[in-house]
């Protein structure tokens, strides 16, 4: 960090390693899997992409053995880490992200939209309650992306590799028909996933580069976590970190 | 100029032996109970009060606007420059969002393959510069293939010298190229194309997740590229107001 302001650390190079590495893999993977879906009906990107992405690899076979390849990497790596890191990182992150209450929803919505309110100047007079580690619309996405993310992985792995292994002809239609469907779920989770991503990625980029810069060194500032998170800086007070 | 291939079936010649179904399944090799292609026997009494026969072979009719293109997810099915209609075996996943696409009944899966079957006019035998299969048996010279774009070809002579129809309805017109000719007898309903129900879940896919998913994720960089628009002007709005607090002082 180039300030000078008091820090704290609060993430490990291994969490900041995992979050990049999902970054990294979110894009390749949407990049490929727009290129796969080709037929005008159901296609997401614009003609022009599959066509160009195909003929860089020679053919939508290797396409899709690629997206394929990639997205058990991705499923296999992170699942892996979260089984080795559960008690450490998963844990804790699930109790801070998951809304699971409906009251905890509509707490969390409602203090989403003051939030994108107050970024166009609107319900000015209505303050977003203080927030812990992570805020609702925070809160909001990291359900929605686990909850997504576990639909991704099992929907692809089916998508991948049923049609290698199992008989849809034999089954009188069932396994196809599971195929079709995990289609839908699989382009619904990610289309939602991305949708939150727009977000994600604007608030870390142009409201908030405090946490983009977290999220490469490690380090907060205290200032800025007593100014955003009142009561997780309450927290840590009370852990004695700050 | 490329070639556009299409198929002319003069039923007037047709007599009902199956032998382009034979060689059809010889050629292809597809399993019992499966063929690629089919002539399709319709009984009826005419306006005289006398019964008739019409003989109908067919096959997939190459269409110029194929649905069974346009809902394939992974690219497998896909259409050559000279118009034939293929299905890329590699990719194909048997997901069977093409089956009832297709108006013709044309696709089926293949229970040795697990992927889709049906007519490619014998692509491979076309690129080696011989004729399909069927066409190559048909005892009658009822099948007749080439290419339109020729103006030599036997097809282009024929297409000139007589009438010939499609397989099309109000409903269903994706540009078939197989013709008919009937001796001017109008063709009956039963071989004609009918739109199938799509599976629900194809359905579901086009019309709902995906338009919504597209608007939803356009709204939503509509809305932030607003917000950071917003954004600038506050800021350059702060700037000139420090400045000119800064001068009036
Ligand atoms: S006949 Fe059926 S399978 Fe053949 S191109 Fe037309 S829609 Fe596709
Ligand atoms: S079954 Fe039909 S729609 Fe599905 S991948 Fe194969 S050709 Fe495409």
């Amino acid at each position: 960090m180039s300030s000078t302001k008091p820090t704290i650390k609060v993430r490990t190079k291994d969490v900041i390693a995992i979050h990049w590495f999902n970054a990294f893999f979110w894009l390749t993977l949407v990049l490929t899997g727009f290129g796969i879906i080709s037929g005008d009906f159901v296609r997401l990107a614009p003609a022009f992409w599959p066509t160009f992405l195909q003929n860089l690899l020679g053919g939508n076979a290797n396409l899709v053995l690629l997206h394929g390849i990639g997205g058990m990497v991705w499923a296999g790596v992170i699942g892996v880490y979260a089984l080795l890191n559960f008690k450490r990182v998963v844990l804790p992150f699930l109790k801070n992200v998951l809304v699971l209450t409906p009251k905890a929803a509509i707490a969390d919505v409602s203090s989403m939209v003051i939030t994108l309110a107050h970024l166009f100047g609107l319900l000015k007079h209505k303050s977003v309650p203080p927030q812990g580690r992570y805020n609702g619309a925070q809160r909001l996405l990291g359900t929605m992306i686990i909850a997504c993310s576990l639909a991704i992985a099992v929907t692809g792995m089916y998508l991948f590799l049923s049609p290698m292994l199992l008989d849809f002809a034999g089954s009188a239609g069932v396994l196809g028909g599971v195929f079709r469907w995990a289609l839908v779920i699989h382009l619904a989770a990610v289309l939602l996933v991305l949708l939150g991503l727009v977000a994600h990625i604007y608030f870390a980029v142009v409201e908030e580069p405090e946490s983009l810069e977290t999220m490469k060194s490690g380090e907060a500032e205290v200032a800025f976590i007593k100014h955003h998170n009142p009561l997780w800086y309450a927290e840590l007070e009370r852990e004695g970190k700050v | 100029m490329v070639a556009k291939y299409v198929m002319l079936a003069d039923t007037t010649r047709c007599i009902n032996c199956k032998a382009c179904e034979v060689a059809c399944r010889a050629e292809w090799d597809t399993p019992l109970g499966y063929s690629r292609d089919w002539v399709k026997e319709v009984e009826y009494v005419n306006a005289k009060g006398l019964p008739e026969v019409q003989l109908f072979p067919g096959r997939c009719q190459h269409c110029d606007d194929p649905p069974c293109v346009e809902v394939c997810p992974s690219g497998a099915s896909w259409k050559r420059d000279d118009g034939i209609v293929l299905v890329d075996h590699a990719i194909c996943s048997g997901c069977e969002l093409c089956v009832p696409a297709c108006p013709y009944e044309a696709r089926w899966l293949n229970p040795v393959t697990n992927t889709i079957s049906k007519c490619t006019f014998c692509q491979p035998r076309i690129d080696k510069g011989l004729q399909p299969a069927c066409v190559e048996t048909c005892v009658g010279r009822a099948l007749i293939f080439g290419d339109a774009n020729d103006p030599n070809s036997e097809v282009s002579q024929l297409l000139k010298a007589k009438e010939w129809q499609k397989l099309v309805t109000d409903e269903v017109n994706i540009g078939p190229n197989h013709y008919y000719y009937t001796a001017g007898k109008a063709i009956p309903d039963t071989v004609m194309p009918k739109l199938n129900e799509r599976h629900l879940s194809g359905t579901l896919m086009e019309n709902i997740v995906n338009p919504l998913g597209t608007l939803g994720i356009g709204g939503m960089m509509a809305v932030f590229l607003g917000a950071g628009i917003k954004k600038l002007i506050d800021r350059r709005q702060d700037v000139s107001n420090k400045e000119v607090s800064h001068e009036q002082h």
